[in-house]
């Protein structure tokens, strides 16, 4: 039977706990009660680029940057397949899409249905493989057969359920193994061992294994085809101020390396709820600080040969931008590059659509990816406008 | 140092470049009525079930006029999409292209929301007022609950669909993207959800 409510309630007194607040707002102060800042939605039908002032985008001299293509809803992870297929996720949709090109002309095509949020492609030896919200699945042979795709086969399923940060990336280990990760299940909160992780699983038996711990949530990570070291970004939490913590670019040199979530933010910042628990000097310091609240996201290594030799074996990194900041800064693409004594150099590489930091929105566009083509042009995905760019070079 | 004047030949030119001008920003005014026109046509099949200028007048069916034009789309993506359902809206929202989808967001997010039909009772109010505040309905839904980006518009929403709508999210059977509705309405009883139907479908 069910629990009257008790006597001496007012009228119309809730009888059960509310629910927390909504994920994105978790950690916010009391002060912060009444802040107006909230993330920023993707536009679901895409805007054709026809409407949009893409001519206004800036790459160096000597650089080219074009629409790609247009109409591609929610663009976010990209991965290219081995006849040239360019595999497309999303986070808030449940497709996976295929842009073919066929001669400068693109087509699009719903490859894949009701998955669900399918934001990580990876593509290796005939395979593509999708990260949804809870579990890793492989579709082999798919490019000779995307209007006819097979059905899936599961390497792991049961992955959290999880509020915040439950969209994954993936990348291709020199050793054959997918590495992924798994966000922390809210802004700051105390995670499980299998979150705030890089884990890796070998696709070929289905086992797991810890990678790196303390990471809030990366969705971008590569390895360095010299070094054969993983490199990835990692957003750090909101609601700590305008100009801080910073998100932070990493190299784990060890399995197992913690990087200090939620104890110590940017290596130097004891977090002011956890920090208490922990030491900012046991964990990892990062290898280069991006900026407050600027959303690093997807990074490649460029390994093409179009793009002048300064660039090669340099990171292109795509910043979605800040939300939870008056005054918005990123949505650029960067590159990073690493001198002779192992010290990182950031510089803008691709620059035009944030508009006004203090506008909502502030910008037209949001870089979430980078991949390099077989022709070394570098593609870029924007999930607000489900648009791509291509960026090339020529002398 | 003399003061910087416009010379006449200047004032002349600038002169001839706005009279030309003139029928260039003519012509472009044109054309955007002539957008509103089509998009308030294409509209009419909306407006059938949903009121004119999208202000609903069937407790069941909600209001569009005013609701923030990225909830608008992409609830008709959505619709499209299969994920969310309805009988009426899911063959109707089958047949639509991106474009289409568009004009129904910037028509019916340029109507003016007509002032609730729906009085709330004055001794509902403030526990109404309480349970809405517990439940952090303006964090998403804004200050004055009017919705932001592709958040809706609950002021002054038809009550008989912000029932349905609770009682479906609580149920874990209402469409939800991200989850925070379906979280979110686990607190609520019965009673709180016919306060809070009650309670916003008669703001302004």
């Amino acid at each position: 039977m069910k629990e009257p409510a008790p006597a001496l309630a007012p009228p119309g007194a809730q009888t059960a706990p509310a629910a927390p607040p909504p994920s994105w707002q978790q950690g916010r102060s009391a002060e912060q009660a009444k802040s107006p800042l909230h993330p920023i939605a993707p536009i679901l039908t895409g805007r054709p680029a026809s409407e949009l002032a893409h001519d206004k985008l800036k790459v160096p001299p000597g650089f080219k940057v074009e629409v790609w293509v247009d109409g591609l809803p929610e663009a976010r992870s990209m991965a290219l397949g081995d006849k040239g297929t360019v595999f497309v996720g999303n986070r808030n949709l449940s497709d996976v899409y295929a842009v073919i090109d066929k001669g400068g002309k693109r087509e699009i095509k719903k490859i894949l249905k009701g998955l669900a949020s399918p934001n990580g492609v990876l593509f290796n030896k005939g395979t593509l493989f999708v990260a949804e919200k809870n579990r890793i699945v492989r579709y082999d042979g798919i490019e000779d057969r995307l209007d006819n795709p097979p059905e899936p086969k599961v390497i792991i399923d049961g992955l959290p359920e999880q509020p915040g940060h439950f969209w994954k990336v993936m990348t291709l280990g020199p050793d054959g193994k997918i590495y992924f990760n798994v966000g922390a299940p809210g802004n700051i909160v105390m995670p499980s061992y299998i979150q705030a992780a890089i884990l890796r699983v070998d696709p070929k038996t289905g086992k797991m294994e810890d990678y790196a711990q303390g990471v809030r949530q990366s969705v971008g990570m590569a390895f360095n085809p010299k070094t054969k070291q993983l490199w990835f970004t990692s957003n750090n939490r909101d609601w700590l101020g305008e100009d801080g913590p910073s998100d932070i670019l990493q190299v784990v040199k060890r399995k197992g390396e913690h990087f200090g979530y939620p104890y110590c933010h940017q290596g130097d910042t004891p977090d002011p709820e956890f920090g208490k628990y922990r030491s900012c000097s046991e964990f990892t310091p990062p290898t280069l600080k991006l900026g407050a609240h600027i959303a690093p996201l997807g990074m490649r290594f460029y390994t093409g040969k179009m793009f002048p030799a300064e660039y090669h074996n340099t990171m292109f990194i795509a910043q979605h931008g800040s939300w939870n900041k008056t005054v918005k800064q990123g949505y650029n693409v960067i590159n990073v590059s690493v001198d002779a004594s192992g010290k990182p150099k950031s510089k803008v590489f691709l620059e035009g659509f944030l508009t006004d930091p203090k506008a909502d929105p502030p910008m037209w566009g949001r870089p979430v990816d980078v991949l390099v083509m077989r022709d070394g042009a570098l593609l870029v995905s924007d999930d607000y406008n489900g648009i791509i760019y291509r960026v090339s070079y020529k002398k | 140092m003399t003061r910087t004047r416009f010379a006449p030949r200047r004032v002349a030119a600038l002169l001839i470049a706005a009279a030309a001008s003139l029928p260039l920003l003519a012509c472009a005014r044109a054309a955007v009525a002539a957008d509103a026109e089509a998009q308030r046509q294409k509209a009419q099949t909306c407006i059938a079930c949903h009121g004119p200028q999208g202000n609903s007048t069937n407790p069941a069916i909600p209001s569009l006029a005013g609701q923030p034009k990225q909830f608008i789309t992409t609830q008709l993506v959505m619709f499209r999409e299969g994920r969310r359902k309805d009988a009426q809206m899911s063959p109707l929202a089958a047949k639509l292209g991106n474009a289409d989808i568009d004009d129904f967001g910037t028509y019916f997010s340029a109507q003016k929301p007509a002032p609730p039909a729906h009085r709330t009772a004055p001794d509902k109010i403030a526990a109404s007022q309480r349970l809405a505040e517990q439940n952090h309905c303006v964090s998403c839904h804004g200050p004055e609950l009017k919705g932001q980006q592709h958040i809706p518009r609950l002021a002054g929403q038809q009550s008989a669909y912000l029932r349905a709508q609770l009682r479906g999210f609580k149920a874990s059977t209402r469409f939800d993207m991200d989850g925070q509705m379906t979280s979110a309405a686990q607190a609520l009883s019965d009673a709180d959800i016919e306060l809070l139907a009650d309670y916003l479908s008669g703001l302004p």
